[in-house]
């Protein structure tokens, strides 16, 4: 039996496979990286989009610090505060909103591009889990950070959230049925949504996913560069471009049009434009809850089946997604790329039938109200 | 008398020598029509001179003439302060970039000895001319403001007069020196151009924006080879004019960005502008919001000192109105009037996803929750058939008292114990009990 046959030769080449660390010079992470030139390219461009939102959702977010503070008495006041009266005040803050919604719906196209591409097949299996991680870290920036502004939607909707941990209760035997209740105070850090709540929703969006963002979004980006791109198509791609500079700088002029476009709309149409003004006002937590509470657009997808469909099969559904998408390149190693393609395709239409319409075909299920 | 010269006999002059000579230039001595340009001489020092100072006498020039071309529309233009200021900043940059130009031009001339031997006495005098006519520029940029505005009623009709021969140097003879020196240095600018190297300026050679760059290089295959391999394979003067187009854009891009962008930033951290009374304002709307919160803790404080917490008169209840208070756990709550002239105290927290329930009873006797439109009825506390939610809204205990005697009380679900005497309804306090909440979580 040769070395390289025992569990230790296997473990070792596995690890070797994924961090070549004699691929760990410029040279080879930049200078020798080629693009493949195919009809799917230009789903290449799509990280680096995500990684420019990023950026964009760091520096604004940087500066909405200077003037936020996260009271429940005073939240509001300061975010009103900087929309009105500080000058840039409210672009800043339109630019952190859209920039988000294009950030998860450019991170979605990219998801499902990837997934098209195979790109998580072998040796790529860390970019495509840190890619994951970072879908879900995403998802929980949008989450916290709509609490922030202590609006009235802001806190009712987090409230629904929050409360749907809840009813996971109803479906587990004995003492354990009201373990989701007690995380689900755990997470709030008191019996309803307080100031408690904002803190910690302040905490883990302005300073915890940060900072995980950095460490998974460095795995990943090294990951990316020593592996290279995958190829995407099923048959080899004839021509390669050189990522540096040619790449490089196709991308950044992708980003200088991106963030024209971005500032225009910010500075054209404020993101509050598409709710009802009452639902801006303070949080009142002695009155009703005002109607149209909704989440993000960009939770629509879970939101509205959640509405229609019971709630265990919903869960069941979505833990089923996470479960594959985590375990992709083991369930999908030997599927080629048409069959990706189609599953993407598919999923893809949902995503956009949910987004679009589910309001609609929740009024039609429950019979409009 | 110096005025009349100088105002117009200098500008038939100039104009009548500028055209007559020209003319001849380009008629007899096609090839003599040069900006004899040194390049092959010199090329390094060249590129820092001759690029800044042409980038900024264009603007300079296109800035104008546009106001002599469209007197009417410039000033429409330039009554708005944004496009004025924009106006001189641009030119004030524009007449530092081309005075940078030409200094370096200048050292340049001086130093390189290859260049010596082909400068002429013209030369240095249209370099020396031509500095002072931008310093003078600057000059008047900076000490009369605003001369984009008011050059357009006073030196381009002079202009105007002298091209319709009505010449008018009134409008001028009355300026600083300053001015005047630069409107004189223009005409012996203009005269001063069929004689020198000036003349290729009305040769302007659009073709070379567009046209596939030549140069002229001793080269080797070898030489072509490394160049080649040095663009990745593309041919080498391909791959320098995408650079160069790269590299400007960005440079381009960034300066755009970096006045946008900064501008923006610098705002955001001087912070606000704001008159004494939107300041009250906005101090009023705060401290409205720390008094709401105040009220909300002083609650929570009642709630953990107190056995008793007092709702509402008896007499404010309503059967068809919900009062919203708030119970034991900071929930909140709706009381009713129910039966007997009894109160009737029911959770207002949605039992499907924690809502707030609305106050208004419809006719069925039935309250709403928006969120996902769940009814319940507000008797029993049971949510309609098909209802998001499904357990039913919890009744409250509730305590009647006079003072600070008890009259009567109910536990929820429990008979009532004590009776009321409604001739007596308007000294009855309707009250949520301590007591009531133990054993509920």
């Amino acid at each position: 039996m040769s070395p390289e046959d025992t569990s230790i030769g296997r473990a070792v080449r596995f690890l070797s496979d994924r961090f070549p660390v004699d691929k760990l010079s410029f040279a080879a992470l930049v200078g020798k990286k080629e693009v493949p030139v195919h009809k799917m390219s230009w789903a290449y461009y799509l990280g680096g989009l995500v990684l420019f939102f990023f950026g964009i959702q760091l520096t604004t977010g940087l500066l909405l610090l200077f003037y936020y503070q996260p009271s429940v008495s005073d939240a509001h006041a300061s975010v009103d505060y900087l929309t009105h009266d500080v000058a840039g005040g409210a672009l800043i803050r339109n630019l952190h909103a859209w920039s988000c919604s294009a950030m998860i719906l450019t991170l979605l196209v990219h998801l499902l591009t990837t997934f098209a591409m195979k790109g998580f097949a072998k040796p790529r299996e860390v970019t495509w889990l840190s890619g994951v991680a970072l879908l879900i870290i995403t998802f929980a920036f949008g989450f916290t950070g709509y609490l922030l502004p202590w609006h009235q939607i802001a806190v009712n909707a987090t409230k629904i959230g929050l409360q749907s941990i809840e009813q996971v209760g109803q479906y587990l035997p004995g003492a354990l049925a009201t373990l989701p209740t007690r995380l689900r105070e755990a997470i709030q850090g008191e019996p309803s949504v307080g100031q408690a709540t904002l803190s910690r929703f302040f905490a883990i969006h302005v300073v915890v996913l940060p900072l995980f963002t950095m460490a998974v979004l460095g795995l990943h980006l090294l990951s990316v560069q020593i592996h290279g791109m995958s190829q995407g198509v099923d048959r080899p791609a004839d021509k390669t471009e050189r990522f540096f500079p040619f790449f490089v700088l196709k991308d950044l002029s992708l980003w200088g049009v991106v963030f024209f476009i971005l500032a225009t709309i910010a500075l054209c149409v404020p993101f509050e434009s598409f709710f009802s003004f009452p639902l801006f006002e303070p949080y009142d937590p002695l009155g009703s809850t005002p109607d149209g509470i909704k989440p993000e657009w960009y939770f629509y997808f879970v939101y509205y089946p959640l509405e229609m469909l019971p709630f265990w099969l919903v869960n069941l559904v979505m833990a089923g997604a996470v479960f594959v998408l985590a375990a992709a390149p083991r369930i999908f190693r030997g599927t080629g790329r048409q069959t990706l393609r189609t599953l993407a395709a598919g999923a893809a239409a949902y995503l956009i039938v949910m987004t679009l319409f589910g309001h609609r075909i929740y009024a039609m299920v429950k019979g409009g109200h | 008398m110096t005025d009349t010269f100088l105002l117009v006999g200098l500008p038939y002059v100039a104009i009548g020598v500028m055209l007559v000579g020209t003319l001849y230039r380009f008629r007899r001595r096609e090839y003599g029509v040069s900006a004899l340009s040194s390049q092959m001489l010199e090329d390094r020092a060249l590129v820092f001179g001759t690029i800044p100072w042409h980038l900024g006498i264009v603007t300079l020039l296109v800035g104008h003439l546009v106001p002599f071309l469209m007197p009417g529309v410039w000033r429409a233009l330039v009554s708005h302060r944004v496009f004025l200021l924009s106006v001189e900043a641009v030119g004030l940059s524009a007449a530092m970039l081309a005075a940078l130009g030409l200094g370096v031009l200048m050292v340049r001339r001086a130093l390189a000895s290859r260049l010596q031997s082909v400068t002429s006495v013209m030369d240095q005098v249209i370099l020396a001319l031509l500095l002072a006519q931008v310093v003078l520029g600057m000059l008047v940029a900076t000490n009369f403001r605003w001369g984009s505005s008011w050059a357009s009623g006073t030196l381009w009709p002079y202009v105007w007069g002298l091209l319709t021969l009505r010449p008018n140097p009134g409008l001028v003879a009355e300026m600083p020196a300053v001015i005047k020196l630069h409107v004189v240095g223009a005409w012996i600018i203009a005269l001063c151009i069929p004689f020198s190297r000036l003349v290729h300026a009305f040769s302007v050679p659009i073709q070379y924006l567009t046209r596939a760059p030549q140069r002229v290089i001793w080269t080797t295959e070898r030489r072509l080879r490394s160049l080649q391999e040095q663009a990745g394979g593309e041919d080498p003067m391909e791959a320098r004019r995408h650079v160069l187009h790269g590299v400007s854009a960005l440079a381009g891009a960034s300066a755009l960005l970096s006045l946008g962008v900064l501008d923006k930033f610098a705002r955001f951290f001087r912070g606000d502008s704001m008159s004494a009374d939107q300041r009250e304002r906005l101090m009023e709307r705060k401290l409205e919001r720390v008094r709401e919160t105040e009220t909300e803790r002083a609650l929570e404080v009642e709630r953990m000192k107190r056995d008793l917490i007092p709702v509402g008169r008896l007499t404010e209840l309503k059967a068809k109105n919900g009062l919203y208070f708030i119970d034991y756990q900071m929930r909140p709550a709706l009381a009713f009037l129910g039966e007997g002239g009894l109160p009737l105290l029911i959770s207002a927290k949605c039992t499907h996803l924690g809502c707030t329930v609305a106050s208004d009873v419809d006719d069925q006797g039935r309250i709403l929750c928006p969120c996902h439109m769940s009814y319940f009825d507000v008797r029993s506390g049971e949510p309609s058939e098909g209802a998001p939610a499904k357990a039913p809204l919890a009744h409250l205990g509730w305590v009647i008292r006079e003072g600070e005697t008890v009259v009567a009380s109910q536990l929820p679900g429990g008979a009532v114990e004590g009776t009321i005497d409604p001739t007596r309804a308007e000294s009855y306090e309707v009250c949520i009990a301590r007591k009531h909440t133990e054993g509920r979580a």
